[in-house]
């Protein structure tokens, strides 16, 4: 009984049906909770909360995977921005229907990620994201500069809203968003674009050997991760209405990359767990109003020295805790 | 002339002091590929607590300088010790790790001055006068004393025994180590090193300008700027960079408005990657 209850974690490829149940049923069970939350839950504020929450999770969402092709883009929060203000500067400038501008900046943003995606995509590693870093700086001080169409270090205003008067249905908009959106990069990764992908991450010579084009495939994935970025920033951008650059500085971008580290940057459900982690958990100590930062401080140091895969892994190590503790006990009696 | 003077004297100033804070960056980041994200919060850090001895405690600017560095520097062999050493090589954890120390340190400053800005006293008061041109000594001995450490780190990179091992375990870590250098001992240094360099710019930032709780971002991301931009592992690149950096902050302003001059220094940097994406000095291929 023992070794089966071993074998059993880590084996969860070899019995792919047990393990997908569990995990779709809690995939089902937590958007029923979240789904009927706002019935049990008045405050605003807390809807609120799970508004921003959900659109970070999408850009959290798309940052991971473009990392499953080896590269560390550090300017997610910056293609978010681009997203955002696009659809802001469509909305308040050409008076377009939100359902218009969100799409259209979501293709816009996903067009620039391509464009710059293109020459950055000779570099590797460490190179790529100083590169997209430097790029995600740029963006935030054009933003600045071009303060007559911008409105630049007073941010922009005049966004019209998608829906007026409670949050309720931003609420259910932004959560069935999130839901759609890591439903398809879930199934992107998985598929054979998906694997291709991973096999450059770990060998772009082999795999360009096999015939994958390696830039050709990079550029793309930047592509989509943008686009992914951009739908999550219109929507805030219509959500918030009023819209800052130093909400998409490299503070931010960071932000998001802990949320996807904490969570763990290896399984799809990481950034999920890790944005709803680093949001809702400072909330609960809001009352330590200066001090509150070290609380998300703490969660990282604890993650990064605890929890090496991420906070996905919790379920694993308590069961080895659990089931290591059996076998010491049998150990001892058998000695 | 008067207006190209002090241009000059502001140019070689910032550009001293990107130059100090880089080096420190710069050799850990070629000797084990560790991207410090915290670096600008040590400079902060190392800003205030020179505040807290000269304001506070109202002691000598120069002995709180003094005072400053060494506690800064040993805080950052105790970093470097149990902080980072346990994830050289993991990019990852080291960005997490990072960003969870400036979070600290930027906390710890805004409880102590409640985020305030602040300016240090000036080290050495007076006026140099030459004919119609007029220098403050204090903005002289800022310079001066940037340039002597630079001199001196310099020196210390490479012509000393620890400053020649440095640069080995940057060529080749694994050989470095079989050659018996203590690859821990010197990173440590190094990072002591790096901190307290870091400590010094602060201190004389903040009386050259002033304290503020993110003044180190700022010059963390000039100081990204001015490494990648002369290449892993190049020392002597940074100073080639560190002025071309300095001169394109203090004249661009001049010749437009503020905010252009920050995208058109940003933009600037990123075509020179796209053309040079490993810096113009590095060695590594």
């Amino acid at each position: 009984m023992n070794n089966d209850a071993v074998s059993q974690p880590m084996s969860a490829g070899a019995a792919p049906d047990r393990g997908r149940r569990a995990k779709l049923s809690a995939v089902g069970a937590s958007i029923v909770v979240l789904g009927l939350l706002p019935v049990f839950v008045n405050s605003a504020y807390t809807l609120h909360i799970f508004i921003l929450t959900f659109i970070y999770v999408i850009v959290a969402v798309s940052l991971r995977t473009i990392t499953t092709s080896g590269q560390f883009p550090l300017a997610q929060g910056a293609f978010m921005g681009v997203g955002a203000y696009a659809a802001g500067m469509a909305s308040r400038w050409l008076g377009w229907s939100c359902w218009i501008t969100i799409p259209s900046a979501a293709l816009f943003t996903a067009a620039l990620g391509i464009l710059i995606g293109y020459p950055f995509s000779r570099l590797r590693t460490l190179y790529y994201a100083m590169g997209s870093l430097f790029f995600g700086l740029g963006v935030v001080q054009i933003i600045y500069a071009l303060g007559d169409w911008t409105g630049g270090y007073s941010g922009f205003t005049g966004v019209h809203p998608i829906f007026t008067g409670s949050k309720v249905p931003y609420y259910y908009f932004s959560l069935g968003l999130a839901v759609v959106c890591s439903a398809a990069l879930y199934r992107f990764e998985f598929s054979r674009i998906g694997q291709n992908l991973k096999a450059i991450h770990q060998s772009h010579e082999v795999a360009s050997s096999v015939g994958i084009n390696e830039a050709w495939y990079r550029v793309m994935v930047v592509g989509v991760g943008c686009f992914f970025a951009g739908l999550a920033g219109a929507c805030y951008a219509h959500y918030n209405l009023v819209i800052s650059a130093a909400s998409f500085n490299l503070g931010a971008t960071l932000g998001l990359f802990m949320g996807v580290l904490v969570g763990g940057i290896g399984s799809f459900a990481g950034p999920i767990i890790g944005t709803f982690i680093l949001t809702l958990f400072p909330e609960f100590f809001r009352d330590l109003k200066i001090y509150s930062p070290l609380v998300s401080a703490a969660i990282l140091l604890i993650a990064v020295y605890l929890f090496p895969q991420g906070l996905v892994g919790l379920p694993r190590i308590m069961w080895s805790w659990y089931v290591g503790r059996g076998k010491r006990e049998k150990v001892v009696q058998a000695s | 002339m008067g207006q190209a003077l002090a241009a000059t004297t502001n140019v070689l100033i910032l550009s001293s002091m990107y130059i100090l804070v880089a080096l420190g960056f710069a050799l850990l980041f070629s000797m084990l590929g560790l991207l410090n994200f915290a670096h600008g919060a040590v400079y902060t850090i190392g800003g205030y607590i020179g505040y807290q001895f000269a304001v506070r405690m109202g002691l000598n600017p120069w002995t709180s300088l003094f005072l400053a560095t060494v506690i800064v520097a040993a805080f950052g062999a105790f970093l470097e010790k149990f902080c980072f050493r346990p994830f050289v090589g993991d990019f990852n954890r080291i960005v997490m790790v990072s960003v969870a120390i400036t979070t600290i340190l930027q906390t710890l400053v805004n409880i102590w001055e409640a985020g305030e800005v602040l300016t240090l006293p000036p080290f050495v008061t007076g006026v140099f006068k030459f004919g119609r041109f007029a220098v403050s000594y204090h903005r002289m001995v800022t310079f001066v004393v940037g340039a002597l450490l630079l001199g001196i780190a310099s020196w210390f990179v490479s012509r000393t025994r620890w400053g020649q091992q440095m640069q080995a375990i940057s060529q080749n870590m694994e050989a470095a180590s079989l050659q018996g250098i203590n690859v821990h001992r010197i990173s440590n240094l190094a990072f002591a090193l790096g901190c307290a360099l870091a400590t010094i710019a602060g201190c004389l930032m903040g009386a050259y300008l002033q304290l503020s709780p993110f003044m180190g971002d700022t010059m963390f991301t000039k100081v990204l700027i001015l490494v990648i931009l002369a290449g892993v592992g190049s020392i002597g690149g940074i100073f080639v960079t560190g002025l071309l950096l300095g001169g394109l902050d203090v004249l661009l302003p001049l010749m437009m408005r503020g905010s252009f001059s920050d995208a058109i220094a940003v933009v600037i940097v990123v075509v020179l990657l796209l053309f040079k994406p490993k810096g113009f000095f590095g060695h590594e291929a």
